[in-house]
Formats: C-alpha cells, sequence, structure tokens
C-alpha cells in the first residue's frame, strides 16, 4: 500500500502547475469565460508541445500512452484553472472513443492529429432529452446511396464550437444498445455548432441539416458503438473527476485563503466557528472526491473490476464541486460573486460538470447495478 | 499509488497460520449477544481468555516493540492479523480496551524506560485491561477544564481525590489511567499530569451508569459507563508519566489516535447486513433491494461508507508510512460520527420498523440494525463531540487561530 504520487508523477505536477500559474492565471481563465471557443490557440499549442493531448494515446498512434493516473496528474492541475479547452473532450473522451470503436486504420489516420493538437475532437452523446444512457440516443441516419443523412440535433456536447471532428452517436436497430457511431468532419455542410448561452460552460448544440457523410464515417462496426463507448467513459470518467478534484482543491485553497485574511469585527473570518463549518464542509468534500476518484484509477491501471467504483466517483464528485463552490460562496460573500476574483468560473464549471456524462442520482443507480444488488 | 497491501510468500504462509489458529482457538460462543448482564460477562472473560492466548504469542498488540511484550511485526503482519480476526467479527484487542490502545501509546512516547518496562508488558500481553479516565462532571468537551480530580505529591506518592464520569465500560478493569489536576493555581494546559495507575487501590468506587447504547462491553458504544471516585488514592511516584504539569502534552498523543489519527483498515460491519436484509426482505412482493426509492436510499448509504473506508485507509497509511498530518484525524472522526448518526434515519427510512426492533421474529438483521439506531446517536460523544472535531479541523487547517496547530506525535520508542 502506497498513496504517494510516484517521483515522476511529482515532476509532473510541478511542471504542470507552473505551465498553469505561468500562461493561465486568474486574468487569462476569467478572460477566456466569454469566448465562443474554449480552445485558446497559445494556449493549446504550448500545451500540444508539452505532450499534454497525447498523454493517453498509445506511442504507435503517435500520442505517449501514459497510465490514467498518470494523466490524472495534469487533469488536477489544469482544474485548478478550472483551465477551458478541449483537453477532456479531445485528448481523453475523444481519443478514448476512437481508440475504442475505430478500426486500425482509423485509429491511424484520426489520432495522430489528435496528439498533435492539430485535429481537435468532441464526442456527441446526449440529446434534448439529456439522457446519459443508450435511451437517449434517438438521432437516426437515413441510408442514401451507400452514404448516410443526418438531419437532427445532438445537446450538451462539450467544446464542439471549437471541435474540428465530431465523433456522434446515433442509432442504427431498435434494440436498446443498438448505437453506432460515426466520424463527421465538423466543417460538413448542414454541420452548425453553437456554445448555448447561460449559467454553463461550452455545453453545445450540434445541429444536422442533411448533413451527408460517406459510409468510411462509421467507426468500427455498426451497433457496437455503444459498447465501446461505454468502455471509453469507464476509463475516461475519473479522469473528468481528477479536473473536478483539482478544481475543488484550488477553491479550497482559495477560502481558506480569504477566510485567513479578511478581516471584520476585528479578526479574519476564519475565527469565526459558523465560518469555519463552510471551509470544513468544503474539505470533507474535497478528500471525498480525490479518494473515491484515486481509487478508480488505481483498479483501473491495475486492471481490476472498477465499473461501481467509476460511477461512485462521477457520482461523487460531481455533488462535491457543486457545494464546494457553494460553501466557498458562504465565505466570500460579495468577493465570490465579483467575476474578476475567479470564484464564478468554478461555481459555474461546476454547474456543467454536475450533469455532464450523468448527474450524481444516474451513476449512484449505475453503481447499483454494477454492484448487483 | 497501490490501494491494497501486496503479500509476500512468506506473509501468505503468516495468514495461513493466524487463520487456523484463530480457528483452533476462538470460541464459538464469543460470537452471540448476550441474554443478560451474567452473560456478558461470562462473554467478556471468555474474550479475555483469548486476549492472553493472543498476547503470549505477541499477537494482542501486534506493531508494539517485542522488548515490552508486544508483537514486534511489521504492518502488513498486522493487517493480516487484523484481517483474520475481523472475520470472527472481532477486533484487537477483542474486549475494550481502548485505555491500553492509547496509554501504551501514550506511555511509549512520553515514558521512561522504567515506565515503559513496567506498565507495557501486562498490557500487551493481555494480562491486564485498561480504562482511559478524562471527562469530568464539568469538563467534557473541554477537556484541558479538569479541576475536580486532583494529584497531590507526598514524599514517594501522590495522592489522587476527585471525580470521573462516562468512563470504562462493564465488568470492571485492571488498571486506568488518568488525567488530575496537579496545579489548580496555574496556567490552562500547564497544571495537568498523567498517571497510570493501578484499578484496584484502596479509595478507588465506581458507580454504573446505563446509556442507550447497547450491551455493556460495546466499546466506546457501550450501553454502560461508570462514574469513579477517587477518596484519597495512594499512588507511587512512578505514575506519573511525562512529568509534573506536563498532563496535556502527554494527552496531545491519545487525542490525536482518539481523534481518528491512526487510521483504520476493514470492512463495515453493518452496511454488509444491510443489505443482505434488503435483498432477502420483500415488501409489497418485492425485494427491498429492487425498490427504487430504497436502492437510492442504499447508494447513498454505500458511498458514505465507502468514503469513510478511504479516509480510514488514508489515515492508516499516513501513520504507518510516517507521512505528516495536519486536519485528517479528526476530518475521520467527524465523517465517522455524522455519518453514523445520519444512517440512523437512512436505514429507519430504507427498512422501516424493523430497525427497531431486536425481535427474534420481526427484527432486522439479527438485532444489528436497532444495535446501529442506538450506538449511531451513542458515538457522537466518545472521543470528542463532533463540534470538537470540527474545532480540531479549523485549527489544524490554519483558520481557527493565528498559528496553525500541528497533529499530536503517535510514534514512540521502536
Amino acid at each position: 500500500m502506497d498513496l504517494a504520487l510516484t517521483e515522476s508523477q511529482e515532476l509532473l505536477r510541478t511542471t504542470a502547475r507552473s505551465f498553469m500559474e505561468r500562461e493561465a492565471p486568474v486574468d487569462v481563465i476569467v478572460g477566456l469565460q466569454k469566448r465562443d471557443s474554449s480552445l485558446a490557440p497559445d494556449l493549446w499549442q504550448k500545451a500540444a508541445r508539452l505532450g499534454w493531448l497525447g498523454i493517453l494515446i498509445p506511442a504507435e498512434y503517435g500520442g505517449s500512452g501514459e497510465r490514467l493516473s498518470d494523466a490524472a496528474v495534469l487533469y488536477e492541475e489544469m482544474g485548478r484553472g478550472p483551465l477551458p479547452g478541449p483537453f477532456f473532450s479531445s485528448g481523453v473522451l475523444g481519443a478514448l472513443t476512437v481508440l475504442e470503436g475505430a478500426s486500425e486504420a482509423q485509429r491511424r489516420q484520426i489520432l495522430p492529429g489528435v496528439a498533435t493538437g492539430e485535429r481537435v475532437l468532441t464526442v456527441a452523446i446526449t440529446e434534448p432529452n439529456a439522457s446519459w444512457g443508450p435511451g437517449g440516443i434517438t438521432l437516426a441516419p437515413q441510408g442514401r446511396n451507400g452514404s448516410y443523412v443526418l438531419n437532427g440535433t445532438k445537446l450538451f456536447v462539450a467544446d464542439a464550437t471549437s471541435a474540428t471532428d465530431l465523433v456522434v452517436a446515433v442509432r442504427t436497430g431498435e434494440g436498446p444498445a443498438d448505437v453506432s457511431l460515426l466520424h463527421v468532419d465538423a466543417k460538413t455542410r448542414g454541420v452548425t455548432t453553437r456554445r448555448l448561452p447561460g449559467f454553463v460552460s461550452w455545453q453545445c448544440e450540434v445541429s444536422f441539416d442533411n448533413v451527408v457523410v460517406p459510409a468510411s464515417a462509421l467507426l468500427g462496426e455498426a451497433q457496437r458503438g455503444w459498447a465501446a463507448l461505454s468502455r471509453a467513459l469507464e476509463r475516461a470518467l475519473p479522469l473528468l473527476c481528477a479536473y473536478i478534484v483539482g478544481a475543488c482543491q484550488a477553491v479550497y485553497e482559495k477560502s481558506v485563503a480569504y477566510s485567513q485574511s479578511r478581516v471584520q469585527f476585528g479578526v479574519p473570518v476564519g475565527r469565526f466557528q459558523r465560518v469555519q463549518d463552510h471551509v470544513i464542509r468544503l474539505v470533507n468534500h474535497l478528500d471525498s472526491a480525490r479518494w473515491t476518484t484515486w481509487e478508480a484509477l488505481w483498479k483501473l491501471d491495475t486492471g481490476r473490476p472498477a465499473a461501481a467504483s467509476v460511477h461512485m466517483a462521477k457520482a461523487v464528485a460531481s455533488e462535491a464541486y457543486l457545494d464546494v463552490c457553494n460553501a466557498a460562496h458562504e465565505v466570500h460573500a460579495g468577493m465570490g460573486v465579483l467575476v474578476e476574483y475567479g470564484l464564478v468560473a468554478h461555481t459555474q464549471m461546476s454547474r456543467t460538470l454536475f450533469h455532464y456524462l450523468g448527474d450524481p442520482r444516474w451513476h449512484k443507480r449505475a453503481m447499483a447495478n454494477a454492484l448487483d444488488w | 499509488m497501490d490501494f491494497e497491501v501486496t503479500y509476500t510468500e512468506e506473509q501468505q504462509r503468516f495468514r495461513r497460520e493466524v487463520r487456523a489458529w484463530l480457528e483452533a482457538n476462538v470460541p464459538s460462543s464469543v460470537q452471540r449477544t448476550p441474554v443478560s448482564a451474567e452473560d456478558s460477562y461470562q462473554r467478556y472473560l471468555e474474550l479475555r481468555a483469548l486476549g492472553r492466548k493472543l498476547g503470549a504469542k505477541g499477537w494482542l498488540y501486534p506493531t508494539a516493540p517485542a522488548r515490552y511484550g508486544g508483537g514486534g511485526l511489521d504492518v502488513d503482519h498486522a493487517i493480516i492479523l487484523e484481517e483474520e480476526v475481523d472475520r470472527f467479527d472481532l477486533s484487537l484487542p477483542p474486549y475494550y480496551d481502548s485505555g491500553g490502545r492509547l496509554g501504551s501509546a501514550s506511555i511509549l512516547v512520553w515514558g521512561t524506560e522504567e515506565q515503559r518496562q513496567t506498565f507495557l508488558p501486562p498490557i500487551y500481553r493481555g494480562e491486564v485491561r485498561t480504562w482511559q479516565l478524562l471527562t469530568e462532571p464539568g469538563a467534557g468537551s473541554d477537556l484541558a477544564g479538569v479541576r475536580m480530580t486532583t494529584a497531590v505529591r507526598d514524599g514517594d506518592e501522590y495522592v489522587i481525590k476527585g471525580q470521573k464520569i462516562f468512563v470504562g465500560s462493564d465488568n470492571g478493569t485492571d488498571r486506568i489511567w488518568l488525567i488530575a489536576c496537579t496545579d489548580p493555581k496555574g496556567k490552562r494546559h500547564e497544571n495537568l499530569s498523567w498517571f497510570m495507575i493501578d484499578a484496584t487501590l484502596p479509595g478507588i468506587s465506581m458507580q454504573p451508569m446505563e446509556l442507550m447504547g447497547t450491551g455493556g462491553e460495546g466499546g466506546t458504544d457501550s450501553g454502560v459507563k461508570q462514574t469513579v471516585f477517587f477518596d484519597d488514592v495512594r499512588v507511587p511516584a512512578l505514575s506519573l508519566v511525562g512529568g509534573e504539569n506536563k498532563g496535556w502534552t502527554v494527552a496531545t498523543t491519545h487525542l490525536e489516535l482518539e481523534h481518528g489519527g491512526g487510521g483504520r483498515i476493514g470492512r463495515n460491519r453493518v452496511w454488509d447486513r444491510l443489505l443482505r436484509y434488503c435483498q432477502e426482505t420483500k415488501r409489497d412482493g418485492v425485494p427491498l433491494s429492487q425498490q427504487q426509492d430504497v436502492r437510492d436510499s442504499l447508494a447513498d448509504i454505500y458511498i458514505k461508507t465507502e468514503i469513510q473506508r478511504l479516509f480510514g485507509l488514508r489515515n492508516f497509511w499516513l501513520t504507518y508510512a510516517r507521512k505528516p498530518k495536519s486536519y485528517e484525524g479528526p476530518q475521520l472522526s467527524y465523517f465517522r460520527k455524522t455519518t453514523g448518526l445520519w444512517m440512523t434515519g437512512a436505514i429507519l427510512d430504507a427498512v422501516g420498523p424493523a430497525a427497531l426492533t431486536t425481535d427474534s421474529g420481526w427484527g432486522s438483521a439479527a438485532g444489528f440494525l436497532e444495535t446501529q439506531q442506538r450506538n449511531g446517536i451513542v458515538s457522537v460523544h466518545p472521543g470528542g463531540t463532533t463540534d470538537i472535531q470540527r474545532v480540531q479541523m479549523a485549527r489544524r487547517i490554519g483558520i481557527g487561530r493565528s498559528t496553525r496547530e500541528k497533529a499530536g506525535t503517535v510514534h514512540g520508542a521502536e
């Protein structure tokens, strides 16, 4: 038993943290919030040069093929920002979906560009029904002259406005999990992407208006899409959780620092037990998310059955981030809602990720099923 | 990271040896739920006998130094022992001996060589059981406010006078340790002293208190606690550990351990039974575990027990890998206590009124859930209330006071 990071993980953490402090301080993060695209080209290229985009892509496809727990160290640091950009959408969920679902030739075609950052993937799963199970996938392509024709909408697609390539889950049969994956160039005629307005971070609408894609767009085999996506999600979710853990850590540190420095009634507000209670609620959530996430990562990296742990981690992390931000707002009062202070970026992200790829209720039920109760 | 202990072939062999020994030496009778006070006492005697056998092998306190009568085993062997004992629903020691566990750790850190050689071997060999006496009628959460029990030096002895409350369990004890005021006019935290004494000395008397917990030997959740009176009890000066007026310093060690700083590995005994009950019990023709609302409640309960397990594992690792600790001890304690209290409602909601009865026909999970209904409430206070745990956390996070407080030392002589 050893719950410490390895030496190389510590090194990666140091590198990533200094990159974040240099390239993505609070004013940069705040400045990016209103952009239509989450991708900041300069940041993206620098991250690509550091190998961050191909961290999970095996060497034969141009990446470095690190373990999930190594990548998790990186995603914790990104979460501290919270750093916007399709890092997870493309480098994790996109890459893993292609790895799990695509043919060898397709992997060789798609993944090297993902590792260099020239190609930006996002996976379009749910629809206006906002379900994250296979039943929520109703968009059904029509076959015409050996091509697929798409008409309809994918919703709550992360970072779609910065994607070059979409992996679209489509319904191709009557069976509950008869789902296939189509690889669609985002510039194809009839495809439009739009960032949803409001208190949500780069969740997008993707509309298909008579979009024609060739038969070769089918990733792997027909009807195997849901199985591939499930395998990809099992490995991807803990990295989203790691991003959340880093985010919670940053919000915790902000809250501790603020309660030590903000003076009211002649003392730092942290001396008040009411304020302490908020910080304690916060750190309890943080550690709950951290250890459920890391146990899931360890199980995956060592080949143990991990489905229940992964679902639990996502449920715990989603709830944690939401309430961590609530607690932080109680500590910070007016300062917390001042946009330039930086907490708001977390608060909005916490609401966004609460639901993204399955909300706590959904994952708890999936966990119970995985445990075979 | 590695969340699991990897065992060598030698350790696997040790596990087989332990398992065979326990199967031969743990009487099946100790797993019964006592039906009367007399029965509880008989069961206690059986467990003490088992404790002496374990102690003779060095398995009662496996990681304690061998030169003082402990097992001298490394942490991996200790984990194997804990896991194997856990298969019998027992812990080490198999009876309420938190005074031995916490007191011996304090003596290892703060005692003289003579005191270690005198006090530790009987504890480690299971020859004595020990109670800790901290709380007084006027000093509960404010432990540093101990004033009622005083000790005055008289030649080679100290004379102890006063009263302790909410201590021990049922069936008596051999040794006790306590904090007494040795300088009534002295500064807070600099006026207390720590004594390890024989519980059978003249002038010590006890009066049982009936609490809402179940059973008389249920550890911190015991349904019986004592008021202990000291009427000019004369103890040798050797009983004073850590020096006069240094009692608060000694206490930082056992308080850190009692606040969860030592961590824990092991399964949650309530959870296993709750799930089995819900799978085996039908309502309206459908097993409880297949009803969506019950299933949702079970998921919430399971997740809390898993987080508690992970916090315990983390603290265990921090302790044995000798990593610096901050708020983690009181955090585990706070989480365990608040989870237990919350779970009383969650289990009652999921299971219904069967959670409240020990009736052999209509009760649930052989009375285990009824026990949880009581003990989830009782456990809020021993070793510091939920509020005290939060005060500790805040100080160690660095917001409760102008300087950050450090965790207590838990490692002594090896």
